[in-house]
């Protein structure tokens, strides 16, 4: 079996192999997006930091939310990929820290969120499913070959998204 | 937002006395809150690309232990210090005096000493960077979370990424007679803080 492919901090990894299976391990308070367009067999899966691509930075940078959003479905209509058969799901953008005077300043993961809802909506895609907030870390994985996608929270088992 | 600040050899070179001093005076510290004498390895200080961090520490999916805090004052830094679940058992048993291996579980107890060790070195490391630049720091309350690697680490990642494409990465071992745990510690002082350092230096 084929080794999964690991989308890494600020990455975009579209794939129509069947053989692929990408991840995003331990998403805290970043966001894994993916994008499948079943009919065409074609798979994407994004891996972004930080809510707001800054000045500067290429209009695709997958670094950011709203970005790596562009970026992404601009790699899956590429691949081939049809827009009106995309399925979008999201998970992450966890608060990792809940200790008393930290935790709000640097609440990223729900910057990130609102960041993907505003991006998503200003592109007319609508969002099939989100598995975010909260305080825990999270793994995502798309299976190609299905076009499935799970997550998966430390410790335990991983779910369909 | 502050400018992104260049990592020169100097200013590495400036960190990591800085560091090594801290991480001298948290030990001493420790030793002295222990009752016996606490040693500790040669920090190995380098400058790590912020997408590597996760596969420092085993992999991202890896359940770790993250202890984080923050300096706050004149010197503006996050620490975060982060082990491997198990090393972390490792380190409850020697700071609690028990035979490796009694700890399984983190319970209340195990996190608030482990909480107590961020506290602490935290504290002694800050106190030494202090007195070094003549500045006031103080340090927040430690947070301690039990996670996947990557899920820590991304409080570092979100804070620094717009700002700076490599951390400050500090490996230091803890050790207690033939004892011993590695412990990584991240120091991320803010562009702004970092700046003020690289103008002290210029003037020196």
């Amino acid at each position: 079996m084929k080794e999964p492919i690991s989308v890494n901090l600020g990455e975009v990894v579209v794939s129509s192999d069947p053989a692929d299976v990408l991840v995003a391990y331990g998403l805290g308070s970043c966001l894994g997006i993916t994008m499948v367009d079943r009919q065409r067999h074609i798979c994407g899966l994004l891996h972004a930091v930080l809510p707001h691509r800054l000045n500067g930075a290429d209009p695709y940078c997958a670094k950011y939310v709203d970005s790596g959003i562009e970026g992404l479905l601009n790699a899956m209509l590429k691949a081939g990929a049809d827009r009106r058969n995309l399925i979008v799901r999201m998970a992450g953008g966890a608060n990792m820290l809940t200790a008393a005077g930290l935790s709000q300043t640097f609440d990223v993961g729900t910057r990130n969120i609102e960041s993907a809802l505003e991006t998503l909506q200003r592109l007319n895609l609508p969002l099939h499913a989100q598995e975010t907030g909260g305080h825990s870390g999270r793994t995502v994985r798309v299976y190609v070959a299905s076009g499935r996608v799970t997550v998966r929270v430390v410790g335990g088992v991983e779910k369909d998204l | 937002m502050s400018s992104a600040v260049e990592f020169d050899e100097r200013l590495i070179e400036t960190l990591r006395s800085l560091t090594t001093i801290g991480i001298h005076n948290a030990v001493r510290g420790f030793s002295g809150l222990l009752g016996h004498k606490l040693e500790f390895g040669e920090p190995n200080v380098k400058l790590v690309p912020l997408t590597e961090i996760p596969m420092i520490v085993g992999g991202p999916e890896n359940e770790a232990v993250g202890i984080y805090l923050r300096a706050e004052g004149d010197f503006h830094a996050q620490i975060m210090m982060i082990l491997p679940l198990e090393k972390a058992f490792q380190l409850v048993d020697l700071l609690m005096e028990q035979p490796e291996g009694s700890t399984t579980f983190l319970g209340s107890l195990e996190r608030s000493a482990l909480g107590e060790v961020g506290n602490m070195t935290g504290t002694f490391f800050m106190n030494a960077v202090a007195n070094a630049l003549g500045r006031e720091i103080r340090p927040t309350p430690p947070a301690v979370m039990v996670d996947m690697v990557g899920a820590i680490l991304d409080i570092i990642v979100a804070t620094t990424g717009g700002v700076s494409d490599h951390v400050l990465l500090i490996q230091t071992c803890f050790k207690d007679g033939s004892r011993s745990v590695l412990t990584d510690f991240w120091v991320i002082p803010d562009a702004q803080s970092l700046q003020a350092l690289q103008q002290a230096e210029k003037r020196e």
